[in-house]
Order: C-alpha cells, then sequence, then structure tokens
C-alpha cells in the first residue's frame, strides 16, 4: 500500500467510525502507568463518558477530576503532558492504540465509536518515562544542539534585513521548520531507541526529526555558514547514514514534513563532504 | 570504529552493490542458462535442454579460466565478510516495530534486515556444501568444475539417481535463499541511492523504486528458473552432454587443463 | 561565579526567549525558568503574522508613527503612549533581525518579505509566515536561545515552577532579589539568586476555564508577584475573538477569513430545534448578522460579531440545542472552491470536530482570547515631548517625530517596563502597557519581542549600575525564609490528601471548572453590574471551598495536581481583580463592554485601574490613576458609522475578509 492510500484509508475508516458513534455512550481507557523512574508499570482501566468532541485530552481531565478504575479502586489521576491542545506545540504525543500521534487531536468517536470499545494509552516509548504517560523528551532537543540548528547571526541589533529568497524555496523551508519536536518520527523510527545513558546521546542514531532540521538551516543563506559542522555530526556515529530507510517518520509526522526528502538532502550534502574533504584534506 | 563510522558505512552500502550486487547478476545471469542457454545455437548438443547444460558448461569454462581468477575470488570474500559482518552489527542496533506500524516500506526495513541474516546463513551453506565439500551436511555435492550442471543437479535432488526427500528440501531451501538474496539485493540497491543522496525527492524515490523492482523481478524470475531448472535437470543427461564436452576439448589442450581442473581451490562456484 | 550578577527570566514564550537572547548577547548570565521546553509556550498558537511598517507601505503614505497612532485608537486610548510608539519605531528593525534568525516570511515573487492585510489599518503591515507565524517567531528565537545555551550563557531550567519572587526591603525599596521554584519532576522547591528577575509568563486565558490559550496559561505566575505586592494593570481588559471551535477541552481559534470568503452565521428559529442543521428549511434559520446588521452582515467588526452571538445564545438561550453555539455556515459554496481558499482552517475543525464544514455547517462561539491587562510597568519617557498631543494622524501627512529609537522610551533607563517592584520586569502579555483596551490583530507577537529586546536592555543596565549589593552578598535568611514559605504552602497543600473525605466539591479540578463558568458568565463579552457582583460572591465562595481543597494525588513525584490546585489559588485571587476592576470600570471602551454603562466615559475612566493586593483582606483594592499619556489627543473611536450606535470598531469589510487569512 502506498503512502496515499494509507493514509487515505487511515482517514476513511476513521470518518466511517465518527459516522457510526454512538451518543451518550462510555467507552474505557486502558492506561499503562509508572509511578516514576524505575518503577514498575502496570496498567489500569477506567469507564469515561463520551462528551460531544471529546478527544483523549479531555477523557484524560476527566479521569483526573474522577480517579476511580473499572474495579471501582480509587487511584491518582493520570499525568500526562500537554500545552495547546492545537497540534502544533507537540507537547502532547503518546502513543494511542500501539502508535505514537498526538493526543489532543485524537477524538474518542474515530478510535472508540461503540459503547465499551477500548482505547488504549501509553507513553511514548524511545524516551524514559517520567510518571504515567509523561516523557522526558530532553535528548530530542539535544540533537538540535548537535545539529547546530540555529542562523550564526552577529547579534539582536539591527543590521538590515536577511538574505532575500524565492517565493519556492520560502516554501520548502517553512514546511521543515514546521517541525514541532513532538517526537512521533523518533517514536515509529525502528532504528532509533531508547537511550537512558545522556553520555551515549551524542553517538546514538539522531533521527529524522534532527536531520531535517539540519536541513532547513543548511537551505538558509546564514545558516549555511555551519553546514560543514553540521555534516561533520551527521557523517559521525549516529549521524544520518545510520538510517534504516524504513520511512516510518514520514507516515507518522503529523505536520507532513517531507522527512525522508531530508534524509536523502542530508546524505547527499555528507557524501560530498566527505568526498571534497578527502580531496581538500582537513586538519 | 567511532572515528570511520562514514567511512564503514559507506563501504558496507557500496560493497554490497559492488562486488557482492554485480556478482550476484553474473552468478544468476550464468546459473539461468540451465534455462535459457538452449537460445544458444552454437552450443554442444542437439536438443533444447542439452544446449543449456552445454552453455552453462560453457560458462563455468569461461569463469574458470579467468585471468587473476584468485584475486577476484578474494576481494569477493573479503566483501561479503566485511558486509555480513558490519550488515549484522548494524542491524542488531534496530528495534523493527512492524506489529504497530503496518506500512510497506517498514516491512521492507525488517525484511532487509532478515534476508542478510538469512542470506548469509545461506551462502555459508552453499560454499561449504558445495565448494568445502562438508558431505555430512544435506545436499552437499562434491563440485567439478568439469561436471556444473550435473553437480548441481546432484545436490539440488539429493541424489544422483532420484529426487528425494533432501532434495526436496534442499530444494526449497535454495530457492528461498536465491529469493531473499535477490529481494536484498534489490532493497539494498534502492536505500543506497538515498543513503549516499542520489534520489531526494518522494518522486525520484519512487522512480528509482520502480527500477529496482524492476530489476528485482528480472533477476527474482533468474534465480526461479535456475534453482527450478537444476532440480529438474536429469542427472545422466547432464552428465553425457559434460563428458561429450570434455571429450571435444580434450586434444586441443589436454595437458594444462586437466592440471587446472585438479586444482579446485582456484575454482569459482559455479 | 559567586559575585557575578545574574538574571532570572520566567517564561520562555517570545518575550522571554528574546529577553533572554538580549541579556545573554550583553555577557550577563541568564537561568530561564520554564514550566514546558520552550519550544512549547503558547506563543506557538499566534497564527496571523506581525505588525511593522514597511518600504511599500511607507511609498503609499504610512509610518511608524501611524501605526503608532493605530495602536492606540484600537486600544481605545488606554496604552500608555510612549512604549507604543517606540514599538511602533523599532517594528521594522524587529522584522529585519527575525528575518536573518531566518524566519521563513512568505515571499513576494522578487523575493521581498510578503504582506498582508489586517484589521485596524488601510495599509498592507502585516508579516506573515504561512497560517503559523507565531509558531515560527517562537522556533526562530528558541534556536538562537539554544546557542546561546550551548555556549553556556543561558541556562535552561525547563520543567520548573515558578512559584514566588523573593524580595528584600519594604514598600519604595523593595527589590527583587531572585525567585523561588520548583522542579515539576522531583517535587524539589528551592530559592534561586538574581538581581533582576524578568516575568514573560504571558496571559491568564485558563481564569476563564475554556480559551483559545494553552493549558500553561493560568495566570498563575502573574499572579503570585501580585500577591507579592506588585500591581496589575487593566485586569478587566480581556479580548474575546467572536468564531472559535468549542471543544471538549478547549476553545480552538476559527479564522475571521471563513466569514470573509461567504460564511454565515446563523441559528434555528426554533428554540431547541433538535433537527440536523442541513434539514432546517431556510426560512426556519435566523441569520443573527444578517438581520440585525443589514449593511456589513456577517463582516461586522470583531466585537459586535462577539456581543450578538453572546447575545442570541446567553440572553436569548437561541443556541444550538439551547447551548452555547452557533452555526458559521459555508455549505452553500462550492466545496473545491472552499478546499482551494480555506483548505488549511477547514482541515483544522475536521479534524478536531470530526465534521467536515463543507458539507455541514461549523459550530462556533466566541471565546477568550488574550489579556491585555497584566503587571503593571513604569518607564522613562523618551525625547518626544510635544507640547500639544497630536491629533488623528492621516496617511500622508507630515509625520510629527521620525522613527529613530529613543523617541518613546529613554532606551536603557533601568524602569523601562519595571513593575512598581525594583528589579521586577514584566514582558510581553503580561506586560499591561501596550494593548489598551482592546489589541489589535497582529501586535501581540510585535510587543512581546519588542519588550524582549528593548527592554532587556534596560535589564542588563540595571544589573551592571543600578544594583548596589549583588543577590549573590545577600545573607541566606532571605532565600531560606521564601523558600520555607513555599514549602509550607505545599506541605499544606499535600497534607489535605489524606484529611479528604472524598467531597466533589473539594476537588480542585471542580473549583476549577466553576470558576471558569463564572467568569465566562459574567466577566467577558458583556458585562453588567450585578452579574460582576453575583460573580464575586461565587468567587467568595470558591475561595473559601479552595482553603479547604482535597488533592487527589499524595505522590512526592510529578505530582501534576498539586500544580493545578496551587494555580487554581493563585487564578481565584486573579479572577477576583478582573471581575472587581470590571464593576468598578462604570463605561464601556473596547472589549470591555457594560450594558448599563454602554458609552466611554473618558471624564471618569480615560484611566489605567490598578490592582493591588490587600494582604490582610486577602482581596484586591481597586485604584484609577491617569493614563500615561501626551502625545495623541484623546478622541473617539470611530471607524465609521455603525448601525448600533455604538462607537466600536469597525473594519471595513475587505479587510476583515483579508485579516487571519
Amino acid at each position: 500500500m502506498s503512502d496515499a492510500e494509507s493514509h487515505a484509508f487511515d482517514a476513511d475508516m476513521r470518518r466511517a467510525n465518527r459516522k457510526k458513534a454512538v451518543e451518550g455512550r462510555s467507552v474505557i481507557f486502558k492506561i499503562k502507568r509508572c509511578d516514576g523512574p524505575g518503577k514498575p508499570s502496570r496498567w489500569e482501566s477506567f469507564k469515561v463518558p463520551v462528551e460531544q468532541g471529546g478527544n483523549v485530552i479531555s477523557s484524560l481531565k476527566w479521569i483526573a477530576a474522577n480517579p476511580i478504575t473499572t474495579e471501582g479502586t480509587k487511584t491518582t489521576p493520570v499525568v500526562w503532558d500537554s500545552g495547546c491542545l492545537e497540534e502544533v506545540c507537540g507537547a502532547c504525543t503518546m502513543v494511542i492504540n500501539g502508535r505514537v500521534r498526538q493526543s489532543c487531536s485524537c477524538l474518542i468517536d474515530e478510535y472508540a465509536p461503540l459503547e465499551g470499545d477500548a482505547i488504549t494509552l501509553e507513553p511514548m516509548s524511545k524516551f524514559p518515562v517520567i510518571r504515567d504517560l509523561w516523557v522526558d523528551r530532553a535528548r530530542l532537543f539535544h540533537n538540535l544542539t548537535r545539529v547546530k540548528a540555529w542562523v550564526p547571526i552577529d547579534g539582536t541589533y539591527n543590521m538590515g534585513a536577511g538574505p532575500k529568497e524565492t517565493p519556492e524555496h520560502q516554501q520548502m523551508r517553512y514546511a521543515l521548520s514546521e517541525c514541532m519536536s513532538c517526537g512521533c518520527c523518533l517514536d515509529a523510527c525502528p532504528q532509533f531507541t531508547k537511550v537512558e545513558d545522556e553520555e551515549k546521546w551524542d553517538t546514538s542514531f539522531i533521527g529524522a526529526h534532527a536531520i531535517s532540521q539540519a536541513r532547513l538551516f543548511n537551505e538558509h543563506g546564514t545558516g549555511k555558514l555551519l553546514k560543514g559542522d553540521r555534516y561533520e555530526e551527521l557523517a559521525g556515529a549516529g549521524g544520518v547514514s545510520d538510517c534504516g530507510n524504513a520511512q516510518n517518520c514520514v507516515k507518522v509526522c503529523p505536520k507532513g514534513i517531507p522527512l525522508t526528502e531530508s534524509i536523502g538532502a542530508v546524505g547527499r550534502g555528507t557524501t560530498v563532504h566527505a568526498i571534497k574533504q578527502f580531496f581538500q584534506g582537513k586538519e | 570504529m567511532q572515528k570511520h563510522h562514514f567511512l564503514l558505512r559507506r563501504l558496507h552500502s557500496l560493497t554490497g552493490i559492488v562486488p557482492v550486487g554485480v556478482f550476484l547478476i553474473m552468478h544468476l545471469t550464468t546459473n539461468s542458462t540451465i534455462a535459457w542457454g538452449g537460445l544458444n545455437s552454437r552450443a554442444h548438443g542437439d536438443g533444447w535442454i542439452d544446449r543449456s547444460i552445454a552453455t552453462f558448461q560453457h560458462e563455468v569454462e569461461f569463469i574458470n579460466n579467468m585471468p587473476l581468477l584468485l584475486l577476484i575470488e578474494i576481494t569477493l570474500w573479503a566483501s561479503i565478510g566485511f558486509h555480513s559482518i558490519l550488515g549484522v552489527v548494524y542491524a542488531m542496533s534496530g528495534r523493527p516495530n512492524n506489529a504497530d506500524y503496518k506500512y510497506g516500506g517498514n516491512a521492507r526495513y525488517t525484511l532487509q534486515r532478515l534476508t542478510g541474516y538469512f542470506g548469509i546463513f545461506f551462502i555459508f551453506y552453499h560454499v561449504a556444501t558445495l565448494r568445502w565439500g562438508w558431505d555430512w551436511l544435506p545436499g552437499a555435492a562434491k563440485w567439478s568444475h568439469e561436471h556444473a550442471a550435473s553437480t548441481l543437479a546432484h545436490a539440488l535432488q539429493g541424489s544422483t539417481e532420484q529426487f528425494t526427500t533432501t532434495g526436496l528440501f534442499v530444494s526449497i531451501f535454495y530457492f528461498i535463499g536465491v529469493s531473499a538474496l535477490v529481494f536484498h539485493f534489490a532493497n539494498g540497491l534502492w536505500t543506497a541511492a538515498i543513503t549516499w543522496g542520489l534520489t531526494i525527492s518522494r518522486k525520484a524515490q519512487q522512480r528509482w523504486g520502480f527500477a529496482c523492482a524492476g530489476l528485482g523481478a528480472v533477476l527474482m524470475i533468474m534465480a526461479w528458473v535456475s534453482v527450478v531448472g537444476f532440480a529438474t535437470l536429469d542427472y545422466e543427461q547432464a552428465r553425457g552432454v559434460e563428458e561429450a564436452m570434455k571429450l571435444d576439448s580434450l586434444p586441443i589442450d589436454s595437458g594444462s587443463h586437466t592440471e587446472t581442473a585438479a586444482v579446485e581451490q582456484t575454482d569459482i562456484d559455479g | 561565579m559567586a559575585d557575578e550578577k545574574r538574571v532570572i527570566v520566567v517564561g520562555g514564550g517570545l518575550a522571554g526567549l528574546a529577553a533572554s537572547v538580549r541579556i545573554a548577547e550583553a555577557g550577563v548570565p541568564v537561568d530561564l525558568f520554564s514550566m514546558v521546553p520552550v519550544k512549547r509556550s503558547h506563543s506557538v498558537c499566534a497564527q496571523g503574522g506581525i505588525n511593522a511598517c514597511n518600504e511599500v507601505a511607507r511609498q503609499q503614505g504610512y509610518s511608524e508613527y501611524q501605526h503608532f497612532d493605530e495602536t492606540l485608537i484600537g486600544g481605545d486610548f488606554l496604552n500608555d503612549q510612549h512604549p507604543v510608539l517606540e514599538m511602533a519605531n523599532w517594528a521594522p528593525k524587529i522584522i529585519d533581525l527575525l528575518d536573518r534568525m531566518g524566519v521563513p516570511f512568505n515571499r513576494s515573487s522578487e523575493g521581498f518579505r510578503d504582506l498582508r492585510l489586517f484589521g485596524g489599518s488601510l495599509f498592507k503591515r502585516t508579516h506573515f509566515a504561512g497560517a503559523t507565524t507565531g509558531q515560527q517567531l517562537l522556533y526562530a528565537l528558541d534556536e538562537q536561545t539554544r546557542r546561546f545555551a550551548s555556549e553556556g550563557k543561558v541556562n535552561m531550567m525547563e520543567f520548573w515552577e515558578f512559584l514566588y519572587p523573593i524580595t528584600e526591603g519594604e514598600g519604595e525599596d523593595k527589590r527583587c532579589v531572585g525567585i523561588v521554584a520548583q522542579d515539576m519532576r522531583t517535587m524539589q522547591i528551592r530559592s534561586f539568586r538574581a538581581d533582576a528577575v524578568v516575568m514573560a509568563t504571558g496571559g491568564c486565558g485558563l481564569v476563564f476555564g475554556k480559551s483559545t490559550n494553552s493549558i500553561i496559561c493560568t495566570g498563575g505566575a502573574a499572579s503570585r508577584c501580585y500577591q507579592a505586592g506588585a500591581w496589575y494593570g487593566n485586569p478587566e481588559m480581556i479580548q474575546v475573538h467572536p468564531t472559535a471551535i468549542p471543544g471538549a477541552d478547549k476553545c480552538r481559534l476559527m479564522s475571521e477569513s471563513a466569514r470573509g470568503e461567504g460564511g454565515r452565521v446563523w441559528v434555528p428559529r426554533k428554540k431547541g430545534d433538535t433537527r440536523k442543521p442541513t434539514d432546517i428549511p431556510e426560512n426556519e434559520r435566523y441569520y443573527i448578522l444578517e438581520e440585525r446588521y443589514p449593511k456589513y452582515g456577517n463582516l461586522v467588526p470583531r466585537d459586535i460579531a462577539t456581543r450578538e452571538i453572546f447575545d442570541v445564545c446567553v440572553n436569548e438561550g437561541m443556541g444550538i440545542n439551547g447551548g452555547n453555539q452557533v452555526y458559521l455556515d459555508l455549505t452553500h459554496k462550492d466545496p473545491e472552491y472552499l478546499t482551494r481558499k480555506l483548505g488549511g482552517i477547514l482541515d483544522i475543525y475536521e479534524k478536531f470536530v470530526g465534521d467536515d464544514p463543507r458539507y455541514t455547517p461549523m459550530r462556533i462561539f466566541p471565546a477568550v482570547h488574550y489579556s491585555m491587562g497584566g503587571l503593571w510597568t513604569t518607564y522613562t519617557p523618551g525625547d518626544y515631548q510635544p507640547e500639544q498631543p497630536g491629533t488623528e494622524h492621516k496617511p500622508g501627512n507630515p509625520i510629527p517625530i521620525d522613527a529613530q529609537p529613543g523617541h518613546g522610551l529613554t532606551i536603557g533607563a533601568h524602569n523601562n517596563a519595571m513593575t512598581n517592584i525594583t528589579g521586577l520586569y514584566a514582558f510581553g502579555e503580561v506586560n499591561f502597557a501596550y494593548h489598551g483596551a482592546t489589541r489589535l490583530g497582529a501586535n501581540a507577537l510585535l510587543s512581546c519581542i519588542f519588550d524582549g529586546l528593548c527592554n532587556g536592555v534596560s535589564v542588563v543596565n540595571y544589573v551592571r549600575e543600578g544594583v548596589d549589593t549583588p543577590a549573590s552578598e545577600l545573607d541566606q535568611s532571605i532565600f531560606d525564609q521564601a523558600q520555607q514559605a513555599e514549602q509550607a504552602k505545599h506541605d499544606k497543600l499535600m497534607a489535605s490528601v489524606n484529611t479528604g473525605k472524598g467531597d466533589q466539591s473539594l476537588n480542585p479540578y471542580q473549583i476549577g471548572q466553576e470558576m471558569g463558568e463564572v467568569m465566562n458568565a459574567a466577566s467577558t463579552v458583556v458585562k453588567t453590574g450585578p452579574g460582576l457582583e453575583k460573580c464575586l460572591a461565587k468567587l467568595d465562595e470558591l475561595r473559601e471551598r479552595f482553603s479547604r481543597v482535597e488533592l487527589g494525588d499524595g505522590a512526592m513525584w510529578t505530582n501534576q495536581s498539586l500544580s493545578y490546585a496551587r494555580s487554581v489559588g493563585d487564578m481565584l485571587i486573579l479572577a477576583e481583580a478582573i471581575a472587581k476592576a470590571g464593576l468598578l470600570r462604570e463605561e464601556s471602551r473596547g472589549s470591555h463592554y457594560r450594558t448599563d454603562f454602554p458609552e466611554r466615559d473618558d471624564e471618569r475612566f480615560w484611566k489605567t485601574s490598578v490592582a493591588k493586593f490587600n494582604e490582610e483582606t486577602g482581596k484586591s483594592d481597586i485604584e484609577f490613576i491617569e493614563v500615561k499619556a501626551g502625545l495623541v489627543k484623546l478622541r473617539p473611536r470611530n471607524y465609521g458609522k455603525v448601525d448600533s450606535g455604538t462607537n466600536k470598531e469597525k473594519i471595513p469589510p475587505k479587510q476583515v475578509a483579508q485579516a487571519n487569512a
């Protein structure tokens, strides 16, 4: 099944579910819980009445106000990360029915249209759990530092406008710049694995997210001054050549960012960079 | 390993194509002559099958007489070894998740690794049985480049007389083994283009995907007809053609030819 | 390190990041505290764009001065005028800087930055990056901050919650010397020393329950400063956007361009009609805006649309199924046309509501969007001090003053954007100064970055020149006391877990929800004296209940219930100030609309309301002080003839159509 077909299939299935959604139903949330790092995980189930237009966030809020499991045991409110609730900040990412996505845009009608249907919630699998559904994604931001994902401006004082660019080029950069660092591409990547030891972050696979950001800054008139540094980093251990081309990243990206194109572009960049280095010699 | 990370990664990718991939193409081309060698009107024999046997035999002789064969072989073995060892290391670093993410690309990712593991095992078996003569293994047959087709018929059929149960298993094993290697090569060729940065846009990746799938399909057919061809080949008929060819060539240069034939270590498995 | 002077910035949105970058760049180390990774701050939600005079507009007669003038009339003259002048003058330079930082501003075919029209102006002066300008600006500053962090100049303290400012001295001499904060993961509470503290903590949308704000926008941090003695300016000025998508968890903005492309607002004529909207025949639909405003129809200005929708639902009970919703209908338009013109926002609606607006009318309702009010701040005016304040500025007329820096504010003066507590600054949405009684679209991003860049210099100068005894040399007891006080509050809340008898009325989530409901009903679109009095009474009840609050989670690790409960307490205190100032402002001005006082009353209320926290009563004392004006003369706020007879904002329909496109 091609990308477009599988997306269309998912969308069709969700639309069909919406149509058969029963009003006034309750659904079961099976939530993987963990009290903190190093503590064992457990599953708890909650029966949650579905509000009109309810999503996973509104359901978790309901659970917070009524933290009683299906067995009738009183428990603590579930801990989870969230922010804008408009799928633009990336905070509320979690694994829903086995697949990573934002929970704010996850409508109950699409996932559990009938009375008693179940939805499972798990924390992201590639980042250390802080508590329940909340994970520590510090590595994701660390990876941005690895590739120097910034434009090296001289300073914040007035020095005139930035470089001109064509609308087509702007559109290309904009598409990459919509990345909200949610981590979906990493969680779904078979090659990106959980690394708890911070010492090893710099040599572990960096993932599509930072590779694509490196490309974004290489495409900026001033940003490309650090191109060499970025290619050095991405040619090293955990760099772009560790990519296994499963291409799950581009499928799960909520913003439709052309991540696999970025991987190809950075692959070319590192190849050319390496050849140049070989013939020019490096210190 | 850290310091030369990039170089190793790129060499790993490169060796998969040159020389290993190129060798695979040559090897399958040669082997599949057992099915289409009948086209060769100059070949020894009258019928289609005879000419196929003869063409195959001729190809094997040709390879066997290539200059610097030892060097070619060493390069090849080194490349396969390098590609295999690094491949296993790299493959071990991933955690397949096909149950949750049922995408085609993801399936190919995992298949690439599984076919890699299986391919190593298959190549080892293939060489051990036909080359090193580990005859305690099922499907072992003492290789003789003078009796190329018949040896393979023997190996795939389990005996020189009839098609045995062992032969059935060996044939199936070969069928899966060559399929795995062909997939591994075609898919590897597709991913290599992204790795090296030849294909960037989705469109380009798609187009190159079609090209690789096309190549893979052709190789796959060649691989299958080879296996089927040898598995169904009449041993005696092949033996007969090979003996006839040997007699034909004897008067020309008997001395050196026999000598070469005796030095089996420099053979390349047909 | 010990004697090095440091600055703490609280909040990692546009204002906080701009400040951190500017201060760190000057060589003063910054500790940046944020409850979320800064890239996830609420600034990401801004869509439309950022205003600035530009060369094209300039050659058509526009100027920075005109931008300044527009902002004042937009804010119904409740803005402090000097900082607004300085902000408008800086705006083009800020755009240039953002451009250099790599913000992918939309481009013209020649490669220049593209512009769009926005409310409150006749000139194209809004720069934009797709429909996510705020996100793009935030990311640019996030990247620069990361760069400084990688060089050790900014110390990132993410997932730390600001609890209280630490002050020393009393009255006039009171100065801020640090903060107490809590690690949201380990729950550790500790004090941090700083020679200046910049609050850049945004708005308080959550006081109103569901708003267009992120769930972190509680206003808790501002409330804590307010309780510590910082004044709070114009608390009653809250902007409500007319078309938002009501959701089970929050309200998401539905751009005005939907109406611009022909969207019609209606409700069923029959109260409580339960038929599907598509089954209701034309003559049984009540097209609210078209019938009430035949001339402008659905394209009446925002605040009027907001009020009418509110009126139909709340006062007349004619909302869909009796609820607070009306239809915004595009189904009469060709679906393909809609996809081409409005694809992006229609997809958002479909994604979150589940209905396709091409075939089913959207359900929308006004929602709280922005807080013009915030911590009260002061400044040193610049060198533009006209003898007579200017009259209405007409495009093309000679400008009274050029756009050089320093005309509005004295750049680098220690007290710019400083609260009444020395060394405690307020930047961005939490600074009350810029937007008066209504904010113009696309001015918010500007004010945030301007505060950080311009007034960041003031922070640096204050720390370098104005601080005699560095915080690092102060006696530890000051910090220990502050920390212990917070620890005690924390422990008290935690102790409530075990005493709980399971009384739902003492559940913090329940109290928070009731607060949102009462504040939304009484203190947003349409306010009345009695309504606000009732609201204040309800807030009293909620505060009493909150004093006996029962937490549901006793964990000493990543306890979100605790954090939420604490912010509910702080929001209740802020809510009281908002409602009380609204009650005392007996006039209608900008977004503040009182049915019992429908006219603007400059005589009594051309004044800034200032809330001061009374420690004895635990409530606010509201004072009205002179607005800092003198640059532009007060004039009626009139965008053209208005049918309803009010003097409210009137934007020509063509612009409304393009605003938020």
